[in-house]
């Protein structure tokens, strides 16, 4: 696409520059007759279609639409597998091959004006309706209309767009357009139409002569998908430089339009998903099937871009190979046997430990009144719970004197702490100012940093009262909020 | 017998064969006849589970009206239709059902869970090194029969 980017390129560069167009006309005529593909980079004047869009006036382009004419009136050639890279046929079909992406583009830049020059009158309509030959069919039918009731829209668009586009020109705020620009882009219009009919001629024209072209690919595809290919890529050599993933993808349609859903939309639907033998396949081995005949399709490309099999038996094979792939993702699992039962005792049991684990036995555990209870000390009877030595024994319980069987509970290792929410002292070393800081500068050692707890030091211990004392300062000093 | 996967033996080196050579596993030997109702019954949970055991158990069918085999319903006391006796590494194992006789099963399996729980029991027990261990089915599911005591 460096033509088009060439000449939006240079219309940023000059938008206001007017120049005579029939001296451009001629000017580019020879240029174009010299140069094969590219458009030169010429001032536009923007006003004038024909300093846009000039395939149509080339004599390339004329030559080559009568000689596919030609073609097309005597039919297939009698001898099948002889095209060789020097059979003027085939340089024909290179050449169409060339001539096709050529019209895209050209009709890509037509649809650029004709979508400028119509904003006036429709600006919403370029966003409903993205493609460029149903564009210029939408802007034939309307035309100056502002009514859009009074216009039928039926074979041009799908009835939802139909609707959508009808709604939004009853409230649009363009305004109808002066007469010689509304015939300006009723041209535009027409030649997109023109460019979009002997596109499909050439299409049909590679498309009948596809089997000498590209044996290989056309045994996988077929003629029609194989030929749209081989125009999307731009010829057959640029088609077998394409890794197999990008072949999958030649001829997505980016129907995003804003309103509609994305997520119905099937991604990488391309001309290859659409062919025969993946819409042959069931539903849902659909993408896997597209994957794999677009990477078998690459291969045939590349073998006919090479010119290495001209009987198409490559082809063929891989078809069959293809086919029989499928069919075996079809097959049904094989039937599940029913599992032995494992050895018993094989596999020890996995003994889980860690803090819950002990915790859980912590209620089980022997706690330390039973320890006591069973221990005795020397020499001291143990009393017993219906004395005289006989019911359970106490052990050393009861032995501290207290007279209590009772012991105190401390708390269990594993009992999660309490925190307590300790508050941040800010010790002030003596100055109240707000602008002092902590660090005091003492001449001997520089930089002091104070130490908030000494400040709690200098509280004492907690045992002795300071309530009454002569020297402590506040007991607690706390920040206010 | 054949449907069933599992074999059955009429001859002494066969039978002896089979219990020397294997290792490592319970073999289970059912001695019956084949036309016996109940021993019909028996088969069919041995064969069901045949292929789930097939890790550490193998099982093996008796023919006792062979004339070769009587030699072992003479050692093993066999007088009941069906029996079955477990071995591990040919050693005979002994199970405590709660039945008089220890040495062999009599009767058929309750279900196909009951058998699987006996063997893996037995297997158990053998691995420990134990020679006789405790039937883990309820009293209910163990057949009961009267011992017949002949001769003495």
């Amino acid at each position: 696409m460096a033509t088009l980017a060439d000449s939006f390129l240079a219309d940023l560069d000059d938008l206001s520059d007017n120049e005579a167009p029939g001296e451009e006309e001629a000017g580019e005529d020879d240029e174009l007759g010299k140069e094969d593909v590219e458009m030169p980079d010429v001032e536009v004047n923007y006003d004038d279609l024909n300093t846009v869009a000039k395939l149509q006036n080339t004599p390339r382009y004329h030559d080559l639409m009568k000689k596919v004419d030609e073609a097309i009136e005597s039919g297939v050639p009698a001898t099948m597998a002889k095209l060789s890279e020097d059979d003027p046929e085939y340089q024909l079909i290179v050449e169409c091959n060339t001539l096709s992406v050529d019209i895209d583009n050209e009709i890509g830049v037509i649809h650029n004006y004709i979508r400028d020059k119509y904003r006036l009158k429709f600006p919403e309509l370029e966003s409903l309706v993205q493609h460029p030959i149903d564009y210029a069919r939408v802007v034939k039918r309307i035309g100056n209309e502002m009514d859009l009731t009074l216009v039928d829209l039926e074979g041009v668009l799908p009835s939802a767009t139909i609707m959508v586009v009808s709604v939004t020109a009853s409230t649009t705020n363009g305004k109808p357009l002066a007469e010689e620009v509304l015939q300006k882009t009723l041209d535009a219009c027409d030649r997109a139409l023109d460019l979009d009919e002997s596109k499909k001629k050439v299409l049909n024209f590679v498309e009948s002569r596809m089997a000498f072209i590209a044996p290989n690919l056309s045994a996988i595809l077929g003629s029609a998908v194989a030929a749209k290919l081989m125009g999307t890529a731009g010829g057959l050599s640029a088609l077998s430089k394409m890794p197999a993933c990008n072949v999958q993808i030649l001829g997505v349609k980016k129907k995003n339009s804003a309103g509609f859903s994305s997520a119905t939309l099937n991604p990488h639907t391309g001309f290859i998903f659409h062919s025969e033998i993946v819409q042959g396949s069931p539903p849902s081995l659909r993408t896997r099937a597209a994957r794999l005949v677009s990477g078998k399709s690459t291969l045939a490309a590349r073998v006919d871009a090479t010119m290495g099999d001209r009987l198409g038996q490559t082809g063929r094979a891989f078809r069959e190979e293809i086919q029989k792939k499928i069919e075996k993702w079809q097959e049904p699992p094989p039937p599940k046997q029913p599992k032995p039962l494992p050895v018993p005792d094989s596999d020890p049991k996995k003994k889980r430990g860690g803090r819950r684990l002990r915790k859980m036995k912590e209620r089980y555990a022997m706690t330390d009144m039973r320890k006591l209870a069973n221990r005795m000390s020397f020499n001291i009877p143990e009393e017993s719970s219906l004395g005289d030595g006989l019911g359970e024994g106490y052990g050393m319980l009861g032995q501290a004197g207290s007279g209590k069987l009772r012991i105190s509970a401390g708390p269990s290792k594993l009992s999660t702490k309490v925190k307590k929410f300790k508050e941040k002292k800010y010790g002030s070393s003596g100055a109240t100012s707000g602008l002092t800081s902590s660090l005091a500068f003492t001449p001997v050692q520089g930089i002091e940093l104070s130490n908030p707890s000494a400040q709690a030091a200098l509280l004492g211990s907690g045992t002795q009262s300071t309530y009454f004392s002569e020297t402590g300062s506040f007991s607690k000093i706390k920040k206010i909020v | 017998m054949a449907l069933l996967g599992l074999s059955t033996l009429t001859h002494k080196q066969d039978v002896d064969a089979m219990i020397r050579d294997t290792l490592d596993k319970v073999l289970v030997l059912r001695f019956g006849r084949a036309t016996d109702p109940l021993c019909m019954q028996l088969d069919e949970t041995l064969g069901k589970s045949s292929r789930e055991l097939s890790k550490f158990a193998s099982i093996a069918l008796v023919d006792v009206d062979a004339q070769e085999i009587q030699v072992y319903l003479h050692y093993f006391d066999i007088t009941l239709i069906p029996a079955t006796v477990f071995f591990f590494n040919s050693q005979h194992m002994k199970m405590d059902s709660g039945t008089p006789d220890h040495t062999k099963w009599i009767g058929a399996f309750h279900s196909k869970q009951d058998f699987i729980d006996v063997v893996e029991t037995i297997y158990k027990g053998a691995m420990r090194g134990k020679l006789i261990v405790n039937c883990p089915l309820p009293a209910d599911r163990v057949p009961k029969f009267e011992l017949l005591y002949k001769d003495i």
